[in-house]
């Protein structure tokens, strides 16, 4: 579709090119005297090994499982992120365990293997969705890199202490054995 | 210093002549028209050297190197049908010129000059002089040539641009 | 410099000429390689961008960027120094040599400071002592030597874009010669001598009587010409991006590239002290009628920087002219502007002003 452009007549001011010459200097004189007095935080760039960005929520950065408050991993092992994962990154491995006091002898759900590949993620947040238990979340770190390619595949420990430092928590290695049955914390 | 100038130039002339490659051979001619200039600054006429400098290296060698580039021919071409006699002739009437050029110098009278012990040494040419002389003394012949060069440029002004 | 001269067993005149040289040279190189970095840094503040400011000497001593110089220079040093399939030899080895010294050796004859006396020799502060016959010639024709760099680059380096660059250049700038000649004619004719030394005196010291208020026009031609002879930006036409790559300089890398583009600083050096020099009033402090000899130096240096700057200025502001629009500029508009500079300025002088 033709556009009918209209052509500017310019004046005889604009026409010596020495004052629009000058205009457009004074216009970069004021960039530039206006970047020289902005402090270094107030700048558009973000230098980023010294300064970092402040993530907006809802951001889907690097996965964190939750546990609950005793410790324990509330993921049930139902392999609904897994399904839902495009990218087909996690891979669980479910495990029974019973907490003999309680429930006596009433069996739970947990991983034994919660693995994600993070060089195969594309932190889409589909797992996030999928979760029934709402029990991985994608935080706002997005400093996921390493040396080698195995230490790019997080395993469950891994998983879980991701914001240990960030949210003040303790990190944890091993499942700890429950001491009030799980429904009535839940209720 | 006046061996250094001198080889300059005539080591750039023979470059010049010798070079198959035309663009090489062009900047032996840069080299030998610095030596000239050097040659004119020894003999104390730094206006001439300056003017070589910017009239023929500044701007006649660029434009033909430009020329020659914009052409783009790489190697010297033989020439068709090379005869024995017009390479004989060329030595003889270029001796000729040699010996010719050699004589009238020495018989100038500013060699003639520097043979007499304690004459004044020459003072430097400066632009002023140049211009009282070409205004003053060479008006006519000053004139002519620019009308020449006006003439010339309107001519290839006219050849090239053919509907004005 | 009596004692240095005693001391070095020559002549006091000699040892200020090696003295000089030395400062000079060093001077403009370092103002050169220092420019890259206010290039790059300024640029980078007018488009709001922060530029290089992370190079640092031992890791730690930043000095906002300045280390990147350093950090540049042994990078290129360094470099594998390639050298293309058929590019021919000599030539491309020679090139940046070509542009290189060129754009040193212009800045001989201008004088930086004012003479002084010290024990009853006068010292100038000029690499070529005034008087010297050439003048303000010399600069010029050393300034018309700086195309062959850029030709020779191009030629020799056997590549489209390279000859199409240089040839471009080339042209743009023997055109542009013609009018700045003209306009340094002109502050010939009004000072009565081409001399530096004679134009910088006879503008004194009150900044309206510099030759930028009398001769503006000759001031905006010379100015505008200036940036097509060293190529800077809105005629740098031996380069251009999105056209023709890196235009002459192509195929060239480490030391020689370093050198081709320091050659454009250094040029952009002499062409700043020569507008100084002529408009400005060279090492005239203003208001000042007998300066002492470092404040005229750091005069100089202040005025020159400033220029230096302006050209770095107008980079960043103006796009690249097109082709046929800047020889149009050249030989329809800045050839005119300086015949009729020369021409008013004749008149007024046959009228006693």
């Amino acid at each position: 579709m033709g556009v009918v452009v209209k052509k500017v007549e310019l004046g005889w001011l604009d026409r010596t090119y020495v004052w629009p010459v000058l205009k457009g200097m004074g216009i970069t004189f004021n960039h530039f005297i206006k970047q020289l007095f902005t402090p270094t935080s107030k700048r558009y760039t973000i230098q980023y090994p010294d300064m970092k960005k402040e993530m907006p929520t809802g951001y889907r950065g690097l996965h964190e499982l939750k546990r609950f408050e005793d410790g324990a991993i509330k993921c049930v092992a139902c392999f609904m992120c897994a399904e839902a994962c495009p990218a087909r990154c996690i891979s669980i491995e479910a495990e029974e365990f019973s907490d003999l006091n309680f429930t006596q002898g009433f069996e739970e759900k947990r991983p034994k293997v919660f693995k994600i590949d993070m060089l195969r993620c594309i932190y889409c947040g589909m797992c996030e969705e999928a979760c029934p238990k709402d029990a991985i979340w994608l935080r706002n770190d997005y400093e996921v890199a390493a040396y080698d390619r195995l230490s790019m595949q997080f395993g469950k420990w891994d998983l879980m202490n991701t914001y240990a430092e960030a949210d003040g928590k303790a990190r944890i290695s091993e499942d700890p054995t429950p001491s009030v049955p799980r429904r009535v914390l839940a209720m | 210093m006046f061996l250094v100038f001198a080889l300059i130039t005539l080591l750039g002339a023979l470059g010049m002549l010798l070079q198959r490659n035309i663009i090489v051979a062009g900047l032996c001619m840069v080299a030998a028209f610095f030596g000239v200039a050097g040659l004119f600054v020894l003999l104390a006429n730094p206006v001439a050297a300056a003017l070589q400098i910017i009239v023929y290296t500044g701007a006649i060698l660029v434009l033909v190197l430009f020329v020659i580039m914009m052409l783009n021919s790489h190697e010297e071409e033989p020439a068709e049908t090379p005869h024995p006699i017009q390479r004989w002739l060329s030595v003889a009437l270029s001796l000729a010129l040699g010996v010719g050029a050699v004589k009238l110098v020495l018989a100038s009278r500013g060699v003639q000059q520097l043979a007499v012990q304690g004459a004044a040494l020459p003072r430097g040419t400066t632009l002023e002089g140049v211009g009282a002389v070409l205004f003053a003394g060479h008006l006519l012949g000053f004139e002519v040539a620019g009308l020449m060069l006006l003439a010339a440029m309107v001519g290839a002004v006219a050849l090239t641009k053919r509907n004005l | 410099m009596d004692t240095l001269a005693s001391l070095l067993h020559t002549s006091p005149a000699l040892a200020w000429m090696v003295v000089k040289v030395v400062i000079v040279f060093s001077a403009v190189m370092l103002l050169a390689s220092v420019w890259t970095w206010v290039e790059r840094r300024g640029s980078a503040m007018i488009q709001d961008r922060i530029g290089p400011n992370r190079a640092a000497l031992f890791g730690r001593i930043r000095i906002i960027g300045l280390a990147q110089l350093l950090a540049d220079g042994i990078k290129f040093f360094f470099k594998e120094d390639l050298e293309p399939h058929d590019v021919n030899k000599r030539l491309f080895w020679l090139a940046p040599f070509l542009a290189f010294v060129p754009a040193m050796l212009g800045f001989a004859v201008i004088p930086f400071g004012r003479d002084f006396v010290s024990g009853g020799h006068v010292y100038h502060l000029s690499v070529l002592d005034p008087g010297n016959g050439m003048g303000m010639l010399y600069p010029m024709a050393i300034g018309g030597l700086a195309v062959y760099g850029v030709l020779v680059a191009a030629w020799s380096s056997n590549n489209k874009w390279a000859i199409l660059g240089g040839m471009r250049a080339s042209a743009a700038m023997v055109s542009y010669e013609i009018g700045m000649s003209l306009a340094v004619v002109s502050i010939f004719m009004t000072t009565g001598g081409y001399d530096p030394a004679q134009i910088i005196a006879a503008q004194g010291s009150q900044p309206w009587h510099w030759n930028v208020v009398p001769q503006f026009l000759g001031f905006i031609v010379f100015f505008t010409c200036v940036f097509a002879e060293t190529n800077r930006l809105p005629f740098d036409f031996a380069e251009g991006e999105s056209e023709i790559v890196a235009g002459f300089n192509t195929e060239y890398g480490s030391m020689k590239f370093s050198l081709l583009a320091l050659a454009e600083y250094a040029h952009m050096m002499t062409a700043s002290a020569l507008v100084v020099t002529l408009f400005f009033g060279g090492w005239q402090v203003p208001f000042v009628a007998h300066p002492g000899v470092m404040l005229s130096v750091l005069s100089f240096l202040v005025k020159l920087l400033f220029f230096a700057w302006v050209f770095v200025w107008i980079r960043w502001t103006l796009p690249r002219f097109r082709y046929d629009q800047m020889m149009h500029l050249g030989w329809k508009a800045m050839l005119p502007l300086s015949m009729v500079n020369l021409v008013v300025h004749a008149w007024l002088m046959s009228h006693g002003r």
